[in-house]
């Protein structure tokens, strides 16, 4: 009854064959090529440095002269584990504040699919970094693998504020130096104002403010230096008059 | 950190006497001057960690804190208070110079909070003490400081830094920054009013310019 016709079925059969496997191979190449790509992504983060030394730490090497590795004591070993720990809470914040940009950057199609490989692989590598630490921390001992990212959050904020800090008081040296040039200039150039408010304005802050307001002075430094008063900077030389004899003042 | 499995081996040495850790690669270039930042920063914890009192050998959790410190701290604002009351300008400032050292140099695991709290005080109050003595400059600088310690409720490192930027004759940069103070303040009296006294200021300026 069915009697098929093999000799009519094969070209539509080869075709058949032909398609399937140029797919297949498409696929493979293309997959290939896919993993090749997404294993040559950089990595999201730099090389952990803190890590390396920690690890570096438990594997030291005889030094020449020796064949014993020198020992390190476990105090040393510990706190390098906190350093990696600190070094860790960083790139997790850093991972944080990242995802929520990077995601809708990705919706917009502002930024290419590899950024958002490269980003979810750190992130699994965090994860996977922060059960290891917690194992180490565990194994130096018991029950510090609960602690040990407290202390670290702990370590890697007050770094923050304490940087923060630094370089607002680095600044004083340079406004301080500033403003003795200011007050010497001022000091200087006599103006008649400097002689008729001795040190009457003991009063108050406010009522320094107003001397300092009163136009007077800086009619006189005006005329005297027309092109300086005309910059925004260079208009109220006559207020570090009243600081200064303030402190006369007091003294 | 491209591999879990694998680690970079970087040749280290350890002083056998005082276990400081030290790179013994004699290259000098970026990668090995961020180690060698590295390693002075693990010995000072090394050090921090080994100083802790007996029954702990590593960092305890950041609360319950250790209230000794607090304590002097405290104390020191005190007396800077109190010297300021008699107004010894010069000797409250030194008070409260010698309550920050106190409070930052406070274990590097304890609350980043409480640093803040005390440190943001302490630098505030300074700010004043030097205000008294019309060293600008200074009161300025820890009137910074104060408000980067706690930006919100403090009004009055807000009013100071402000305050001192108008003295120094800076009103461009004090308009700035007593705006972005009421930012966070809301309409804080005192501060609303030093904006309008600036603006008041760059008015004549202006005025005087083009006249």
């Amino acid at each position: 009854m069915f009697d098929i016709n093999w000799g009519g079925l094969l070209l539509p059969l080869a075709y058949l064959v032909v398609l399937v496997g140029t797919f297949m191979t498409f696929s493979r190449v293309y997959r290939k090529r896919k993993a090749i790509e997404s294993a040559n992504l950089a990595p999201w983060f730099g090389p952990h440095l803190q890590r390396n030394v920690y690890l570096s730490l438990l594997h030291m090497e005889p030094e020449e002269g020796s064949d014993k590795a020198p020992k390190v004591p476990e105090t040393v070993i510990r706190a390098a584990l906190l350093r990696r720990a600190v070094e860790d809470i960083r790139r997790i914040i850093q991972i944080r504040t990242a995802k929520t940009a990077c995601s809708s950057l990705l919706q917009r199609g502002s930024v290419g699919d590899d950024l958002w490989q490269r980003f979810l692989r750190a992130e699994k590598e965090m994860e996977e970094e922060l059960r290891d630490v917690v194992m180490e921390a565990n194994a130096l001992l018991p029950g510090w693998g609960q602690i040990i990212f407290q202390s670290a959050n702990e370590i890697a904020a007050n770094k923050v504020l304490r940087d923060r800090l630094e370089e607002i008081e680095v600044q004083l040296e340079h406004d301080k130096e500033w403003w003795d040039k200011r007050r010497g200039d001022v000091k200087t150039d006599p103006t008649p104002k400097d002689q008729q408010q001795p040190a009457d304005d003991e009063a108050s802050e406010k009522g320094l403010a107003k001397a300092g307001s009163e136009d007077e002075p800086v009619l006189v430094e005006t005329a005297d230096t027309p092109s300086a008063a005309a910059t925004p900077a260079a208009t109220p030389p006559a207020t570090p008059q009243g600081g200064s004899k303030k402190k006369k003042g007091r003294k | 950190m491209s591999d879990l499995e694998t680690f970079d081996f970087l040749p280290l040495h350890i002083d056998p006497k005082s276990k400081a850790i030290s790179s013994t690669s004699s290259a000098s270039n970026s990668s090995t001057r961020a180690l060698d930042a590295e390693l002075a920063a693990l010995n000072t914890l090394h050090r921090a960690i080994h100083a802790l009192d007996p029954p702990h050998i590593v960092p305890p959790p950041p609360v319950p804190v250790n209230p000794k410190r607090s304590a002097n701290v405290t104390k020191l604002r005190e007396s800077g208070n109190a010297e300021y009351r008699k107004q010894h300008y010069s000797e409250a400032a030194k008070f409260y110079t010698l309550g920050l050292q106190m409070a930052l140099t406070r274990p590097a695991w304890e609350p980043s909070q409480l640093v803040r709290e005390e440190v943001h005080a302490l630098y505030s109050n300074r700010a004043q003490a030097h205000m008294q003595l019309g060293d600008w400059p200074e009161a300025a600088v820890d009137a910074e400081a104060s408000v980067e310690a706690k930006k919100q409720g403090n009004a009055k490192a807000w009013f100071r830094r402000g305050r001192c930027l108008i003295e120094m004759g800076r009103l461009a940069e004090a308009r700035e920054w007593i705006t972005r103070g009421l930012e966070y303040e809301g309409e804080e009296k005192e501060l609303s009013e030093l904006l309008k006294e600036v603006d008041g200021k760059l008015e004549e300026e202006r005025a005087r310019r083009d006249a």
